[in-house]
């Protein structure tokens, strides 16, 4: 019993990592005020590009850099979109959505000649250890940005009130434009771990939805790093329960159970978000 | 008239700013002296505020110069405050003191308690601005632009959601700061307090500076006159009605929090216009709300069929991107029986067309959208479909706010006109003139609950400032 | 006239963009664009079979990007249309093999099991927007996780098909076949419901109360509310409603293309529509048009796939690069997570 319990507490972990790094790049962009419905798509970015570094230079760990740039990219696509242009930021994010689904797809295709999956290339193995720790860092790192620093103030600032922050002499675009990129570095950080870290290869579809998670878990977090963080670890024990139930219960339909995660995702969207309040000018043009 | 540049704080030289049909600001010049309290005045849409922002920087003018002696600072009239920040992060938002890379915590709130004690007040620097009642959250913002240490002050409409105790206070404060020797302008159209408060006076119509005057020299009414470019409209009178019951309002609770409503009864009688007035925030959306059926509440409240001007009516009133005919309908889209399933156009039509000529609402066509018909006229389109009906009860929230004065004249004789019909009228106003002068009854609101009621003959303006501001 | 100048410079920059990207894509792939674009255009409009081959994607579109269309009026962004169409295509294929009720009737009950099947996924996010004010765009994008994962354990066990390959249900009767439209190719009679539907839906914007209620929410949510329209039902609604057409959509393609269920029936139909849905502007008419361009893209590509070797999944990244430069138009009032339904 003990065995599958510490088997459970493991796997949660590792569920959770890329979801957690991606909530927290979910954090960042929605307190400045953007909601980055692109983080799914600024994952895929970032699982695809690591592998895809990792293929060519031998090196997980290029590999990693790689999947992060990648993200902050699609990230930076954002924020321009975002905060130049105006756009409606939902629609934008479900376009990057879209351009880095079938991007990953159109690239499988050319560099690996294969539809579906990529081949397998050389991964960080037991050393994913290092990004699943590293995670707390940034978590507390994150925090003492957000509420000890006059860049995390006016941060914040920003996504409450950007003609308050425009009127103290401050550009609330440009700190849109960096915080909407560092969430894609997260969230292609969180890709990255999924590709190169947890396993060896880009298969199509592997983000299955944890941008959309995470962005659940943002909310269920109240858009603190902490709560984020949290959050996450609820959602990632569920996959990780799916994943412990299905081997050894053999009357559970296996196939439902793979629901779990987004049903709980679900369960914790409507149980909660009457009682949040989201920064004010959350997904407000300026 | 040009007196030389190094005497003024600022100077304004030519100043144009245009926008898609209509010139805001047309070559206006205006400079500012250190010590003194300005006052440029006009009416809505006359062109201050943009003028007021261009002043400060925020909006860049098309032409003409702008020369300061220094730093400019701008309160706005719809305060820029982060209501989630503390005060002290709201004042020092952009300027923290810091050590290392962090905020200096205790600098900071050492250096929001010093600035407000040199300003003769205390604040609670720790406090969340949305906790803070509106008139000491005003003082934030002003305290974020001392702050900077400006020569020059702008203050947009500063008194506009202050009670008339509460002016006072502010006004002592400003004066202190002209008399250290900062200049200050304050852009408002409430000739009261510039007769009392200013110095010299800048009226402004049609983004023209069409007059620069000494207050010593003149009175209200020759600001008035100047302001609105002759004789101002006059509003329908008012005749003998007869009372009938129509709507009652018992024991209403609603609302939590700032703004609540705490037992609540009430009458408004067909034939009689009753005005709620009180300074923003004591309740009035809470009871417009619960009256329109938008929120929860307990308590009774009996009503008859009722025509809604709701206060906001870009956001609340219109689909601004709708055109006239369709806006015509709106909340009455049902038809009369309430069940009508297929949207009677020709009757949108002509609503819309017995609207734009009986409230004189000008556009281009009624197929354009209301987006782009101006306020005034958005405005009485909205009263228009308020009353089409003849609706036993209308319930009017500033019905007047930001639009002109021809506009406004038009807007409260219709009003008039339709208590004379016998109508049921709820004017919640913030301004106390407009109450005064058009209902036969005001109750004073503090809190939630009346602090007062006074019958016509017996008005009495400062026994009501006093109520409105918590006093008995 | 620099306004003007600037009007016709959007479009033309984007047209250029997505020409370039996409002759990029086929230049990588080792295609030259003149190649490229012939081997789309002929895949796609080449002869009967391919124009067939393009109406069918066509009428595969329209359902979902009506139904989109439906929940972005009403201010709410639905990007669960793929599990809508999922769902309601299952309750087709599960009831439609077991049936012995005349043709006609059987038609119109398997559309209406389809839309029966959207129509409550749908709900499923408009109830938790309603009454919870769950943000609907993750809801939604969920719920198409988990209607992956049922229909999957349902169509892989229960309803299995005797012959099934994969997870699929049976076959449906002969009879049950909606008729072709063309002869010779898989067009059905499927497309004439779309078009009757986006017909119906162009009748219910401009015309009934029910439409001018639904946009009035969308275009000004705190105006609608004040004058008396209920927004929780309107939200609600129109989120199952929009699941509903979807719904239809996966009804038509089990009995108009399939003529069975099978878990891998849409290649992202559902999300490919939410660029149809943009490129119509959300008006019903002109997504008919829109979703017969996006057929040319689905069909063009696969057959540009077979024949010249660029992956189709370009085709992907330019519907996501469109649906990125559309964002720049207003569709609804931003109504962030916090803001009251």
């Amino acid at each position: 019993m003990s065995g599958i319990l510490l088997s459970l507490a493991l796997l949660t972990v590792i569920k959770a990592t890329p979801i957690v790094y991606a909530a927290l790049g979910g954090v960042i962009s929605e307190r400045s005020g953007v909601v980055n419905i692109g983080l799914e798509g600024m994952m895929i970015a970032g699982a695809f590009t690591a592998v895809v570094v990792s293929y060519y230079s031998q090196n997980p760990v290029l590999g990693l850099f790689g999947g992060v740039a990648a993200g902050a990219l699609f990230g930076f696509v954002l924020a321009v979109a975002a905060t130049r242009f105006k756009v409606d930021q939902i629609v934008a994010g479900t376009g990057i959505n879209l351009i880095c689904a079938g991007g990953a797809a159109y690239g499988l295709v050319i560099i690996f000649n294969q539809p579906g999956a990529s081949n397998q290339v050389n991964a960080l193995g037991g050393d994913y250890w290092v990004l699943i720790a590293f995670a707390l860092p940034c978590v507390a790192a994150l925090h003492w940005l957000l509420y000890r620093t006059p860049w995390g103030l006016r941060l914040r600032a920003c996504g409450e009130n950007p003609a308050a922050v425009r009127s103290a002499g401050l550009d609330p675009l440009a700190l849109r434009m960096w915080a909407v990129t560092l969430s894609g570095a997260f969230a292609g950080l969180g890709g990255a771990f999924l590709s190169v870290g947890e396993l060896n290869l880009y298969s199509d579809g592997m983000t299955a939805g944890r941008g959309f998670i995470a962005l659940a878990a943002v909310i269920f977090g109240r858009w603190t790093p902490a709560g984020a963080f949290a959050a996450a670890l609820v959602f990632g024990f569920f996959e990780a329960l799916q994943f412990v139930l299905q081997g050894r219960i053999a009357w559970l339909p296996p196939d439902a159970m793979q629901a779990l995660p987004y049903v709980a995702a679900l369960i914790a969207l409507a149980g909660v978000t009457g009682k949040v309040r989201a920064p004010a000018a959350d997904g407000v043009p300026y | 008239m040009d007196p030389g540049a190094a005497l003024n704080a600022l100077v304004l030289r030519g100043i144009v700013k245009v926008y898609p049909g209509v010139r805001a600001v047309d070559g206006v010049d205006l400079h500012l002296v250190p010590g003194e309290i300005h006052a440029l005045v006009g009416e809505n849409g006359a062109g201050k505020s943009t003028l007021a922002s261009i002043a400060f920087g925020e909006i860049a003018a098309d032409a003409g110069t702008v020369e300061s002696a220094g730093v400019v600072g701008l309160v706005h009239q719809h305060f820029e405050l982060i209501g989630r920040l503390r005060v002290w992060q709201n004042v020092l938002l952009g300027r923290e003191p810091r050590r290392g890379w962090r905020i200096d915590i205790d600098a900071a709130r050492e250096r929001v308690r010093a600035l407000a004690r040199d300003n003769g007040f205390s604040i609670d620097v720790d406090a969340f601005v949305d906790d803070l009642p509106i008139g000491i959250a005003q003082r934030v913002e002003l305290l974020r632009e001392l702050d900077r240490n400006p020569a020059v002050l702008l203050l947009d409409e500063p008194t506009a959601a202050l009670a008339p105790a509460e002016i006072d206070a502010f006004f002592t404060t400003v004066r202190g700061l002209a008399e250290r020797g900062t200049a200050v302008m304050i852009v408002t159209h409430k000739l009261q307090e510039v007769i009392s408060y200013s110095a010299t006076i800048s009226v402004m119509r049609a983004g023209k500076i069409v007059a620069r005057m000494e207050t010593a020299d003149v009175t209200l009414d020759d600001v008035a006159r100047a302001m609105v470019g002759g004789r101002v409209p006059a509003v329908a009178p008012r005749t003998q009605t007869e009372l009938r019951p129509c709507v009652s309002i018992e024991r209403l609770r609603a609302g939590e929090g700032g703004g609540h409503i705490e037992s609540l009864s009430l009458e408004v009688r067909g034939g009689e216009i009753v005005g709620i007035a009180g300074v923003e925030g004591n309740g009035q959306t809470t009871l417009a709300d619960a009256l329109t059926g938008t929120i929860a509440y307990s308590g009774e409240i009996q009503k008859t069929g009722m025509g809604i001007i709701p206060q906001d009516r870009q956001r609340e009133a219109l689909v601004m991107s709708w055109p006239v005919t369709d806006n015509a309908i709106l909340g009455r889209q049902r038809g009369r029986s309430g069940k009508r399933l297929m949207v009677d156009r020709k009757g949108a039509r002509d609503d819309a067309q017995w609207i734009a000529s009986h409230f004189d609402v000008r556009a281009a066509s009624l197929e354009r959208p209301v987006r782009t018909l101006s306020g005034g006229n958005q405005q009485k389109l909205v009263v228009g479909r308020a009353l089409i009906d003849g609706s036993p009860f209308v319930l009017a929230y500033n019905p007047t706010r930001g639009i002109d004065v021809g506009a406004a004249a038009l807007v409260q004789s219709r009003l008039m006109q339709a208590r004379n019909d016998g109508a049921a009228i709820l004017l919640v106003s913030f301004e106390l003139d407009e109450i005064l002068a058009l209902a036969d009854r005001v109750i004073v609101i503090y809190r939630g609950a009346i602090a007062g009621s006074f019958d016509r003959e017996a008005f009495d303006r400062a026994a009501i400032g006093r109520l409105m501001a918590g006093g008995s | 006239m620099k306004r003007e100048a600037r009007a016709f410079a959007g479009p033309i920059v984007a047209v250029l963009a997505i020409a370039a990207l996409m002759s990029a894509a086929m230049l990588v792939a080792g295609t030259t664009p003149v190649a490229g674009f012939s081997a789309l255009i002929a895949g796609a409009l080449g002869g009967r079979n391919e124009i067939g081959e393009t109406l069918v994607a066509t009428t595969a579109l329209l359902f979902p990007a009506l139904g989109i269309a439906l929940a972005f009026r009403a201010g709410l962004f639905n990007i669960g249309a793929e599990g809508q169409l999922l769902v309601g295509a299952l309750f087709a294929g599960a009831v439609g093999p077991l049936l012995t009720i005349p043709p006609a009737a059987a038609f119109v009950l398997l559309f209406f099991l389809g839309a029966l099947g959207g129509f409550v996924w749908g709900g499923i996010a408009g109830w938790m927007k309603a009454r919870f004010n769950a943000n609907e765009v993750i809801s939604t994008l969920m719920l198409n996780f988990v209607a992956a994962s049922l229909t999957l354990e349902l169509a892989g066990g229960p309803l299995r098909g005797p012959v099934a390959s994969g997870a699929e249900t049976a076959w449906l009767p002969n009879a049950y076949w909606l008729p072709t439209l063309i002869s010779h190719t898989r067009l059905s009679t499927g497309i004439l419901v779309a078009l009757a539907v986006a017909v119906a839906l162009h009748f219910v914007f401009s015309r009934t109360v029910f439409g001018y209620e639904l946009r009035a929410t969308g275009e000004a949510p705190e105006a609608a509310r004040r004058n008396g329209i209920n927004i929780a039902r309107i939200t609600w609604l129109s989120l199952a409603l929009s699941g509903a057409i979807a719904g239809m959509g996966g009804a038509a393609i089990v009995t108009g293309e399939l003529h069975r269920f099978n878990t891998q029936l849409s290649p992202g139909y559902g999300f490919t529509a939410i660029a149809v849905a943009l490129v119509g502007d959300l008006r019903p008419l002109w997504i008919c048009v829109a979703a017969f361009g996006f057929g040319i893209l689905e069909a063009g590509g696969l057959s540009m796939q077979a024949s010249v070797q660029v992956p189709k999944d370009a085709i992907h990244v330019i519907e996501g690069l469109i649906v990125l430069i559309l964002a720049a138009r207003r569709y609804v009032v931003t109504r962030a997570h916090g803001a009251s339904a």
